[in-house]
């Protein structure tokens, strides 16, 4: 073997094994990136004829569980224009109550449905697992409801979407 | 808890770079101040055509078995006056993670994959075998993913939710800069290792949104340095 006396080879020969401890060094951490705003809701738009309006009833929003119990998703909603709805994960069709108590006292029930594709949506092993969704449909009995239509399908991380609008026969 | 191990990940990996990028001045200051034949045609009598050699990964191999993923991974180069080095990498990455302990989720993927580049000896003395090297590549992978979770609970609703997708087709075109080293040990047997960043050249994760282990490069997000250690023999 041919021994190089420059001083690259001098360096060079142990640097091989100094690259094993580099090597251990890499794999050594690893980090964690789950997104931090990891919320997946449906956000909706309280409107009237003239765009966004303020709600001055007070709302309240329930369903039903797999067992038949109610729960309730929204509570005294009021005096705001917007509100976000939990979706189901995996349910084609989510039914949801809607009660409206008017400034007058009277109380109104209408039922919604909304149809919707759920995506599996996966970050990594090391976060949870999420479902995104699209909206397909929405439909709803018309007691405190005007009418409910989809301006945005896409359900996702993003709280900045709005994807439905709302339209209450009580606003004025 | 999570939060502070991110954080403690977070400064680790900036020291971990700055390492990195240490070493990488060091090399480049003593390329600059000896290296005066950096992608300069060395005048001798060395024939243009050196011959072929292969190399084994064996930073991949030791992954695969320590962990969850890996890849096995062969090259082939051809040495053009020990200058110019063209190389085939071919390797079959995999991982298998199963049920993980928090999040519950199964991630499995085994795929082939290719790498294609070239590397340039940047000493100043060329022929003596033992080689500094700075070199491109360019890496594509098509794979297919499994991911799924046992049956949970929705929150709401409490109905019982499967989650997960089969089969799902991805693929993955990537560049990687790398600096190594390459050191004639006994005979025809070299050993060296080299440094690699990886940056993602164009995509497909499937409908999931993103694939966590691609096969040769890597885990996604988590770093963008890769690593090899190579066996090298000249035939």
């Amino acid at each position: 073997m041919i021994i190089n006396k420059s001083f690259f080879a001098k360096l060079i020969k142990p640097l091989p094994w100094g690259g094993v401890g580099v090597g251990l060094f890499l794999y050594a951490c690893s980090s964690i990136d789950c997104p931090v705003q990891n919320t997946v809701a449906t956000y909706y738009s309280v409107r009237d004829a003239s765009g966004e309006a303020t709600l001055n009833d007070t709302l309240w929003v329930l369903t039903r569980r797999c067992d038949g119990s109610d729960t309730l998703l929204l509570n005294r909603f009021t005096g705001q224009s917007a509100f976000s709805l939990p979706v189901s994960y995996s349910h084609p069709e989510d039914t949801l109550l809607f009660v409206v108590a008017d400034t007058a006292g009277i109380w109104t029930l209408d039922t919604l449905w909304l149809k919707k594709d759920d995506i599996p949506h996966f970050e990594s092993v090391d976060c949870s697992a999420h479902f995104f969704h699209r909206l397909t449909d929405v439909r709803c009995t018309h007691n405190g409801i005007d009418s409910v239509s989809i301006v945005n399908p896409t359900v996702n991380y993003d709280p900045n979407t709005t994807h439905l609008y709302i339209y209450f026969r009580s606003e004025k | 808890m999570i939060i502070q191990y991110m954080k403690k990940c977070d400064i680790r990996k900036r020291r971990l770079r700055t390492i990195v990028i240490m070493l990488i001045t060091y090399h480049l200051s003593l390329l600059t101040s000896s290296a005066q034949g950096f992608l300069k045609w060395e005048p001798d009598t060395v024939p243009f055509f050196r011959g072929v050699a292969v190399s084994f990964d064996v930073a991949g191999v030791l992954q695969r078995k320590l962990s969850d993923y890996g890849q096995y991974e062969a090259a082939m180069r051809i040495n053009l006056h020990d200058q110019y080095f063209p190389t085939l990498e071919l390797g079959y990455g995999e991982a298998v993670h199963e049920n993980d302990e928090v999040t519950g989720i199964t991630y499995r993927t085994k795929a082939p994959y290719m790498r294609l580049g070239v590397d340039v000896n940047v000493m100043k003395r060329k022929h003596t075998g033992n080689r500094i090297f700075a070199g491109l590549r360019y890496g594509f992978t098509s794979y297919k993913v499994d991911m799924d979770r046992m049956p949970f609970p929705d929150p709401v609703w409490q109905w019982e939710t499967s989650f997960g997708v089969k089969d799902e087709k991805c693929n993955q075109h990537w560049a990687e800069v790398l600096l190594g080293i390459d050191a004639k040990v006994l005979g025809p047997l070299h050993l060296g290792w080299s440094v690699r960043y990886r940056r993602r050249l164009a995509h497909n994760d499937g409908r999931p949104g993103k694939a966590w282990y691609v096969p040769g490069y890597g885990i996604q997000e988590s770093t963008r340095l890769g690593y090899t250690f190579n066996a090298t023999i000249d035939l």
